[in-house]
């Protein structure tokens, strides 16, 4: 197991927003988490990635126990994120901001070299850029960019550190149909290419069902289901809760 | 045994080699940019368009505004009492001067050195509270400084009529320079402040600079991405308040005694002022706004004694029309006109 | 260390009890403003100077204190509302930084304005007559007018929380926070709210200015000082509720005078020195940043 929480919860006063959640993740899987408006999904990504500090429960990757890692820590260890609002520099360039993330992992505090110097860094940056297909808008200020085009910024920053597991919250949330197709196979092939381990938030079920490993169904803060796409899309239950009747 | 994650992307690499040597920079000429250039270029002969002691005052205050300016506009972070760094590197340096006979060199580490430790004091209280708390903690301790040297301290500070009786001011090294004479004066300040320059613009320039900038930019994402912010807003401040400092004992120098209104809360607000007034989020832009609002003043004050309210309306304006300041609108005006071309 | 009786220690008690409440109002009035525009007031200090010199300018022209006070304290708080309309509201929709540097910009400009109507010298604003000296409580000397500003301290605490949370009024205020999806979404017309609500906080300042008269000269520069002070307060209670506001108040008041009584000379040192030492045993002050524990 790569990724593990433990009966994890966290409660905001009487809310009990994730309340005993186990979840393990193995390397090299694409799992997703699905649930309706208010299951606790965001919530429980902000748990994995150290954003919230779980009330009670704990949270393991690579064997170690991380519920009480800051942000920060949890992400040089490995686990990086996108947020449901994408979480970019807005004034700096598309480049810029993507060199800061490779920057994270190798020269952080370095005071004296210029910092355009650092090639490996650079290349890095450049590698990731063309991955999520801008390569050629590095140049454009970062506010500038498209909706889609951002959330794609996002994913080549949280890329650029070079996780172990990549986690997206709601990643194709406001792309159009096209936009969402192209974005659905970046990330099948992300995963697939670097054989990188991937936690999915979606409510596009199409994107869910066509590439995820695994599923995790979360109700009111508690998992419903858990399984493959055919058997989470069998689950009387998960129709009745979620899917409704609808896709 | 699970499998690395395979980064190794080899992508079309020809291409990518030619674009990785990034083309330099634009704007780059040496080790700084030339912005930096042609500013030390209007200081070195800035003595001869205007009144000397009124150069070597925006000189001073410009190196106070170029500090400032890393922690506000650079990493984002509202100090309301940078007058503390100031005035504590004004009196270290005046002290070590007067108590300790130390030459003129020494007096300015001396300054640096307490002032840093005096900041590291303050980052370690507040740094890591929200950007409201900060601003009103850094406004307190400012405050306290100021009253500590008026009254409980006044055998050592000189209170209200400030530090007296420095011995007489010279350099020996590495050639002797009467600093009592306002050219040689004016030229060992810029001396010292242009190396400061540099070293700030190095700084920022760094990966650390680009930190700082990110963490402006947006905290959240800062963080997420690895980086330990309340480290980098630490560091940043304690580099802000040790130049700070520095500018603080180059002012006792050239005053020749230790003024208490270097801790008054209003020295904080005119830098403030001034960094705004030349733009906030670009490197010289402070400089600028130091120089025009202190050629202002000096013209101004002439005919009234109501100067704050001009400034203040001034600001009142510059806050709701101009925020990027002058330096900052000039650019933005400019590429405006670029990009249409 | 001299006798100190404890009626002394009584007296001095009251004294920062007044004192306390004085500052309770200022930092009431500036968690209000902070809590629904998301503005830290810079310039809370100088509409308290503005108090104090509108009920100078008021009783001197009627002679009546008690009609002084309920002026002073509406058109300070007017004045207040037409600069929030004018100059603060444009700057919502910036980077929050740009509200706070405009209340800075605010507190520069208006003493010096006041100095030019006023000048220079400090106002001296009569007690008012049935108040003045003071009355014995068994063994200890009860200043009639400090026990007003405690009694009136009082009263307004109690009708500021019986209108914030019983009235309709009060209620669409507490709603109405600037970054609060309702105020999208219920049609109401929120920039009057926020209006509104900033004249309340500037009513209170201004009546901390306004009570404090008496006690102490009106001169241009007090106001300065006067938000230094009140920051201290809500550094150590926080800035969210007013509970925060009152504790942080009264203890700052205790500790001026009793520092004013036993070491004059750290009298104006102590109330930051108190903050430091908080800040180094709870870095999120008294009650954390939001004023809640």
């Amino acid at each position: 197991m790569q990724l593990e929480t433990n009966g994890v919860c966290k409660y905001f006063g009487g809310l009990k927003a994730v309340d005993g959640v186990d979840f393990s993740l193995s390397s090299g899987q694409l799992k997703s988490i699905i649930g309706p408006n208010g299951a606790g999904k965001t919530t429980f990504f902000n748990l994995l990635s150290g954003f919230y500090l779980p009330t009670k429960g704990a949270i393991r990757f690579e064997g170690k126990d991380i519920s009480r890692k800051s942000m920060d820590q949890v992400s040089q260890r490995g686990i990086t994120k996108t947020f449901q609002i994408t979480q970019i520099f807005p004034r700096l360039t598309v480049f810029e901001n993507v060199r800061i993330a490779a920057q994270s992992r190798k020269t952080a505090f370095n005071f004296w070299r210029r910092a355009g110097r650092f090639h490996d860094v650079n290349g890095k940056a450049l590698e990731v850029l063309e991955l999520v297909m801008l390569l050629d808008s590095r140049e454009r200020i970062a506010s500038n960019l498209s909706h889609g085009e951002k959330r794609y910024l996002e994913i080549g920053m949280a890329l650029a550190a070079e996780p172990k597991v990549l986690l997206l919250d709601e990643p194709t949330a406001g792309m159009s149909p096209a936009e969402t197709v192209d974005a659905t196979h970046l990330i099948r092939d992300i995963a697939d290419r670097l054989n990188l381990t991937i936690v999915l938030v979606e409510h596009d079920m199409s994107v869910v069902m066509e590439i995820s490993d695994d599923i995790l169904v979360l109700h009111e803060g508690k998992v419903l289901a858990e399984g493959n796409p055919k058997t989470i899309s069998d689950n009387e239950e998960v129709q009745r809760v979620y899917l409704g009747g609808g896709k | 045994m699970e499998k690395k994650v395979d980064y190794s992307l080899r992508v079309e690499m020809t291409n990518m080699e030619k674009l990785t040597d990034i083309k330099r920079e634009k704007g780059k000429v040496g080790f700084v940019d030339k912005s930096v250039w042609i500013t030390l270029l209007i200081l070195l002969v800035l003595p001869f368009l205007i009144s000397k002691p009124l150069a070597t005052e925006i000189l001073i205050y410009g190196l106070f505004a170029l500090a400032f300016n890393l922690l506000l506009g650079h990493t984002g972070v509202l100090s309301f009492g940078h007058a503390a760094y100031f005035g504590v590197g004004a009196y270290a340096g005046g002290m070590a001067l007067r108590y300790f006979h130390v030459s003129v060199w020494t007096s300015l580490v001396v300054a640096m050195v307490v002032t840093a430790l005096v900041a590291a004091g303050i980052g370690i209280l507040a740094i890591k509270r929200k950007g409201v708390y900060f601003a009103m903690i850094s406004l307190a301790f400012a405050q306290m400084f100021y009253f500590m040297a008026l009254s409980p301290f006044k055998k050592w500070t000189g209170g209200e009529d400030g530090l007296k009786f420095i011995p007489i001011l010279k350099l020996e090294f590495p050639f002797h320079v009467d600093l009592t004479s306002a050219l040689p004066l004016y030229y060992f300040t810029y001396f010292v402040v242009g190396l400061a320059i540099i070293a700030l613009w190095r700084i920022l320039d760094s990966p650390f600079g680009r930190v700082l900038k990110a963490i402006r930019e947006n905290e959240v994402r800062t963080r997420a991405t690895g980086f330990n912010v309340n480290k980098a807003k630490f560091l940043s401040l304690v580099i802000s308040g040790s130049f700070s400092g520095l500018a603080g004992a180059l002012f006792t120098v050239y005053l020749g005694y230790g003024s208490l209104m270097t801790l008054f809360w209003m020295t904080s607000g005119s830098i403030l002022m001034m960094t705004l007034l030349g733009g906030m989020h670009t490197f010289i832009g402070p400089v600028v706004g130091v120089g025009v609002f202190m050629y202002l003043q000096n013209t101004i004050s002439v005919y009234t004694d109501r100067w704050q309210l001009f400034v203040g309306g001034l600001f009142v304006v510059l806050v709701l029309f101009f925020p990027d300041g002058l330096v900052g609108t000039i650019k933005m005006k400019y590429r405006e006109r670029k990009s249409r071309a | 260390m001299f006798d100190l009786s404890w009626e002394i220690v009584a007296m001095q008690m009251i004294f920062g009890l007044a004192l306390g409440c004085v500052y309770v109002l200022m930092a009431g009035g500036l968690s209000i403003i902070f809590g629904l525009l998301d503005v830290v007031n810079f310039a809370h200090g100088t509409f308290y100077m503005l108090g104090a010199y509108a009920i100078f300018v008021a009783v001197s022209l009627c002679g009546n204190f008690w009609l002084g006070l309920v002026s002073a304290v509406v058109i300070v708080a007017l004045v207040g509302g037409v600069i929030e309309w004018l100059l603060l509201k444009p700057l919502y929709k910036r980077d929050p930084l740009y509200p706070l540097l405009l209340t800075f910009g605010v507190s520069i400009c208006i003493p010096d304005i006041i100095k030019i109507c006023f000048g220079l010298i400090g106002k001296v604003v009569p007690y008012p007559s049935g108040f003045m000296g003071a009355f014995m409580l068994g063994p200890v000397m009860v200043p009639k007018y400090r026990l007003f500003i405690i009694v009136l301290t009082l009263v307004v605490l109690i009708s500021l929380w019986l209108f914030l949370n019983k009235s309709n009024l009060g209620m669409i205020i507490r709603a109405s926070t600037r970054d609060s999806l309702m105020t999208q979404t219920l049609g109401i017309n929120v920039s009057r709210i926020w209006t509104i609500g900033f004249m309340i906080g500037i009513g209170l300042a201004a009546l901390a200015g306004a009570v404090a008269a008496p006690m102490v000269a009106s001169i241009p520069d007090m106001g300065v000082e006067m938000t230094i002070e009140c920051f201290v307060v809500v550094v150590i209670g926080g800035l969210g509720s007013l509970g925060g506001a009152i504790i942080g108040g009264l203890l700052i008041g205790q500790v001026v005078s009793f520092v004013a009584l036993f070491a004059p000379a750290w009298s104006n040192v102590a109330i930051f020195m108190a903050m430091a030492i908080i800040l180094i045993i709870r870095p999120r002050g008294l009650f954390g940043e939001e004023g809640r524990l």
